[in-house]
C-alpha cells in the first residue's frame, strides 16, 4: 500500500496529510502530483544542512528523519543574544528556500515539543520551559505511539495534564521510557545527543574493479592513496601530521592503518615507507574493494628545499625528522624522548619526557652544581647492614646486592621533602622526608643513598635505600 | 738538529710511510673523518691520527657491578660525547630507561641535544643504532647493548661512514642476565674499560672531588693501548657550560698515567707533561 511521507503546504490545506492512503488523496484531490520518496535523498540532504549549520553552532546533531540539533550554549552572545541568533537562522533558512520551524529552549527535548507542536520561533526563557510546555499535545513528548496513543485515549489533551500526575503512578501507568522523555523535555534528566563531527576535507578515496587482498597490491595501495592526498596538501601548502588508512573489506569490516609524524609533512613516499611495516597486520579477509585515507591535524608547512647552503637549523630538522618518525612509529611514542626539567624537587619527578622535535619547555633547567646520578633507578633499592655513627651521618659501610661497601668520603645530606603544596592537606606529615647523601666508596664507586622518615619514631624506623649511581 | 740525529729520520720517515700505508690498507680507502683529541699528550700519542677517531664506532665496557648498572661507562662516554654534542644531536639508544638527563647535564654534557630511545631488544637496539647514525644532523650515538658481533660490528661501521657519525657502543648485560660469550673480534676503532676511581678534593676541603675515572685503553686499532686517570674537572661547574662555545678544553683531564711503565703518584701531572713535552 503505497502512502504520503510528505506533504507540500498546498496540498496540506486540501486535507492530505502524512501517513495517508495514496489512493485516498488521489480522491480527495485529483490532479496530486505524486513522486517517489527517497529516504536515502532526504538523510544525505539532512546531513549537507547539518553541516552548513556549523556557522551557528560546532555542535550539530541530526535527529531523523527531519530534524536538527543545534547545541547553542556560548554561541548566542556572538547575534548579540539568542533572539538575534534566531533571526539570522531563519533568515538564511528562509533564504535557501526551506520551510522550517525552529525553538530554542533549555533541553533538547522542550526545543523538539516547542518547535514541532509550540509557536514558530519560540524562545523559552531559561527555566521556563515547563510554563511553555503545558498547553501543548503530549506527541510533543516524543513518546513511542503506543503510549502516545493511550495517553490520548485515557482523555488527557495537553502535557500540562501530564504534568500534574505524581510521578509513581505516571511511570507505573505509561512506563519508565514515557517518564525519561516528560523528565528529559523539562531538563530533571539529561539527554545525550550524537553530534556530527563533520568530516575531513582531507581524505582520498581508492576503489577497485576486483577485490585486493595480496600483501604487495596493499603496499602499492597505500602508496597510491597517500600520493592522491598529497598531491593535494602540496597544493594547498600544507602537511598533516597523522595519516589514516582504511581499508574497506569485502565483508564490510575495515581496518585502520595509522602513522604519525613529527613534523607535519606530505611526502608520499616517505609517508607510504611508515606505513609498510604496518600493512602486515591488516587481514583483508575476502578482498579489499576500497582504501580511503584522511590526513589529520594538517598545517600549513613551507616547501623546504633541502638546499647546501640552507641554514643549519633547517638541515637538522630535514635529516631528522623522519628518523624520529621511523622510530616513533617503530617503537611507540613513549619509548622516543627528549628528556626535559620539570620543576620539582622530588627526584623521580624532575625529569618530563617531550616530544624529541618539540619546543623546549620554559622550566628552569637542572641546576649543573648540585651532583646529580648518571643512573637513576625507578624504584630505590633497598640498602642492608647500614651502619652509621650517628643518626645524621652519612652511612660508614653499607650492603648493596650482596656487596659490602665501605664508605671513604660522603656529602650530605641534602633533605628534600614532600610537596605538600600539590596533594591533599591532610595526607602531608612532616616524616615523609628523605635525606639525600652522596659518598665514594673504597673502589671509588660513587652512589646515591637515601634515608627515608627520621629517627624518634619508634614504630616506623627509617630506611636507607639506593636511588642512584653516578659512575 | 744535530748530525747524528739526522741519519736516524730518514728510517723514522720510513717508518712513518709505512704507518701510513698500513692505516690506508685498513681504513680500505675510507676517507679520513678527523679527530677529537684529548688534549693530553699521552693519551693522544696512543691513537692513531692524535685522538678519537671520528666516523667510526668505540666500544665502551664497565667492570665488577658496572657490567649491569654500567654508571662510569656511561658517564665517561658522556663526557667523551659533550664536545660532539656541540655538532650535532646525540642519540642514545637504551635497553633500560634509568640514564637521567640532570646527571648528565651535571657533568657537562648538553641534554638539550640528546634525544633517548628505549628499544625492545637487543637487536632493535643495535638496528636503531645503525638508523641514527646514517641520519644528516646526529653527530653521535650511543647505544647500551650487551654485545655486538662482527656482522653487527661491520653494519655500525657502515652506518658511521655514511655521515660521519661517531658511535659508542656501552656494553651492558641486563639484570639477573648470564653473562654471554664475549664477541671474540670487533670491528671498533678502540676498545675502553672504564671503572670509577677514588677522587681527590682539594686540599682542606670535604666531600668528594671531580669524579675520576681509570680508563684503560685495551684495544686501539692502527695505535697503542694505555691506561689513565682522567677527571671530569668541570663537572657540577655552571661557568663551563655554554652551548655556543666552540673552542673549549676536553672536558676530560688526565690526571695520572697508569700504564704499565710507571706507578706516578696523582700529583705528578706535570712531571709527566714535562717529560712528554
Amino acid at each position: 500500500m503505497r502512502r504520503l511521507s510528505a506533504v507540500s503546504e498546498r496540498a496540506h490545506r486540501l486535507g492530505l496529510h502524512v501517513g495517508q492512503k495514496a489512493t485516498d488523496a488521489m480522491a480527495l484531490a485529483p490532479d496530486l502530483v505524486t513522486a517517489e520518496a527517497q529516504p536515502e535523498a532526504d538523510a544525505a540532504a539532512l546531513a549537507a544542512l547539518a553541516d552548513w549549520c556549523v556557522r551557528f553552532s560546532p555542535a550539530v546533531a541530526i535527529d531523523a528523519p527531519d530534524g536538527l540539533f543545534l547545541d547553542v550554549t556560548g554561541v548566542d552572545h556572538l547575534w548579540s543574544g539568542e533572539a538575534g541568533l534566531l533571526a539570522d537562522f531563519r533568515k538564511r533558512l528562509a533564504a535557501n528556500g526551506l520551510p522550517f520551524r525552529c525553538a530554542i529552549a533549555d533541553t533538547p527535548g522542550a526545543a523538539w515539543a516547542l518547535a514541532h507542536y509550540g509557536e514558530d520561533g519560540a524562545i523559552a526563557p531559561p527555566g521556563g520551559q515547563a510554563e511553555l510546555l503545558k498547553p501543548l499535545r503530549p506527541a510533543a513528548l516524543r513518546f513511542d505511539p503506543a503510549t502516545w496513543a493511550q495517553i490520548e485515549r485515557l482523555g488527557m489533551r495537553q502535557v500540562g495534564q501530564l504534568m500534574s500526575i505524581p510521578r509513581g503512578p505516571f511511570a507505573r501507568r505509561f512506563g519508565r521510557a514515557a517518564m525519561i522523555r516528560l523528565d528529559q523535555a523539562l531538563g530533571r534528566e539529561t539527554e545525550a545527543l550524537t553530534f556530527r563531527r563533520p568530516p575531513s576535507p582531507w581524505f582520498a578515496r581508492l576503489a577497485f574493479a576486483e577485490p585486493i587482498s595480496a600483501p604487495e597490491d596493499l603496499a602499492r595501495v597505500a602508496h597510491d592513496v597517500t600520493a592522491q592526498l598529497c598531491a593535494r596538501l602540496d597544493a594547498k601548502g600544507l602537511g598533516a601530521r597523522r595519516f589514516e588508512i582504511l581499508f574497506h573489506r569485502v565483508d564490510g569490516q575495515a581496518a585502520p592503518v595509522e602513522v604519525g609524524l613529527a613534523l607535519p609533512g606530505r611526502d608520499a613516499a616517505r609517508i607510504a615507507k611508515l606505513f609498510a611495516p604496518k600493512l602486515e597486520a591488516v587481514d583483508p579477509g575476502f578482498g579489499v574493494e576500497v582504501a580511503t585515507i584522511t590526513a589529520e591535524s594538517v598545517e600549513p608547512i613551507s616547501g623546504r628545499q633541502a638546499r647546501l647552503d640552507a641554514g643549519r637549523e633547517a638541515t637538522v630538522e630535514e635529516g631528522l625528522s623522519p628518523l624520529i618518525d621511523r622510530l616513533v612509529n617503530r617503537l611507540g611514542e613513549d619509548r622516543v624522548w627528549r628528556a626535559q626539567p620539570v620543576e620539582s624537587h622530588v627526584p623521580e619527578l624532575a625529569v618530563g619526557r617531550a616530544r624529541p622535535l618539540g619546543k623546549a619547555s620554559d622550566a628552569r633547567p637542572w641546576e649543573r652544581e648540585t651532583p646529580r646520578p648518571t643512573r637513576l633507578f625507578r624504584r630505590p633499592e633497598p640498602l642492608e647492614a647500614v651502619m652509621a655513627l650517628t643518626p645524621d651521618d652519612p652511612p660508614t659501610q653499607f650492603r648493596w646486592r650482596g656487596q659490602i661497601h665501605r664508605v671513604r668520603r660522603a656529602e650530605g645530606p641534602e633533605r628534600i621533602g614532600e610537596e605538600w603544596w600539590k596533594g591533599v592537606i591532610e595526607d602531608v606529615d612532616v616524616s615523609h622526608v628523605r635525606d639525600y647523601y652522596r659518598v665514594e666508596d673504597a673502589d671509588g664507586g660513587r652512589f646515591w643513598l637515601f634515608r627515608a622518615g627520621l629517627y624518634g619514631d619508634a614504630a616506623t624506623p627509617p630506611k636507607w635505600w639506593l636511588h642512584g649511581v653516578f659512575g | 738538529m744535530s748530525d747524528f740525529r739526522g741519519q736516524i729520520v730518514p728510517r723514522e720517515r720510513g717508518l712513518a710511510t709505512v704507518r701510513a700505508q698500513i692505516a690506508a690498507l685498513e681504513a680500505g680507502g675510507r676517507a679520513d673523518f678527523g679527530v677529537l683529541p684529548f688534549g693530553a699528550a699521552e693519551i693522544d700519542a696512543c691513537l692513531p691520527g692524535g685522538g678519537l677517531p671520528l666516523g667510526r664506532w668505540h666500544e665502551i665496557g664497565g667492570a665488577a657491578m658496572e657490567v649491569e648498572t654500567a654508571a662510569a661507562p656511561a658517564a665517561f662516554t658522556a663526557l667523551m660525547a659533550a664536545p660532539l654534542a656541540r655538532r650535532g644531536e646525540v642519540v642514545w639508544v637504551l635497553r633500560r630507561d634509568d640514564l637521567w638527563a640532570p646527571g648528565l647535564a651535571g657533568l657537562g654534557f648538553p641534554v638539550e641535544r640528546l634525544i633517548q630511545v628505549c628499544a625492545r631488544d637487543e637487536a632493535e637496539a643495535l638496528s636503531v643504532m645503525e638508523d641514527a647514525l646514517a641520519t644528516v644532523g646526529v653527530s653521535a650515538v650511543v647505544g647500551e647493548v650487551e654485545t655486538a658481533d662482527l656482522t653487527a660490528g661491520r653494519r655500525l661501521q657502515l652506518a658511521c661512514e655514511k655521515r660521519r657519525a661517531t658511535g659508542f657502543l656501552i656494553r651492558r648485560r641486563p639484570y639477573g642476565g648470564q653473562a654471554r660469550r664475549e664477541a671474540t673480534g670487533s670491528a671498533a676503532a678502540t676498545r675502553w674499560r672504564i671503572a670509577s676511581a677514588p677522587s681527590e678534593p682539594p686540599a682542606g676541603e670535604f666531600g668528594l672531588g671531580a669524579p675520576r675515572f681509570r680508563a684503560e685503553l685495551e684495544r686501539c686499532r692502527g695505535g697503542r693501548t694505555g691506561a689513565w686517570l682522567l677527571e671530569a674537572a668541570q663537572a657540577y661547574e655552571s661557568s663551563a657550560y655554554d652551548l655556543e662555545m666552540t673552542d673549549v678544553a676536553h672536558p676530560l683531564r688526565l690526571v695520572a698515567d697508569l700504564g704499565d711503565r710507571q706507578l706516578a703518584p696523582a700529583q705528578s701531572t706535570q712531571d709527566l707533561r714535562r717529560l712528554a713535552g
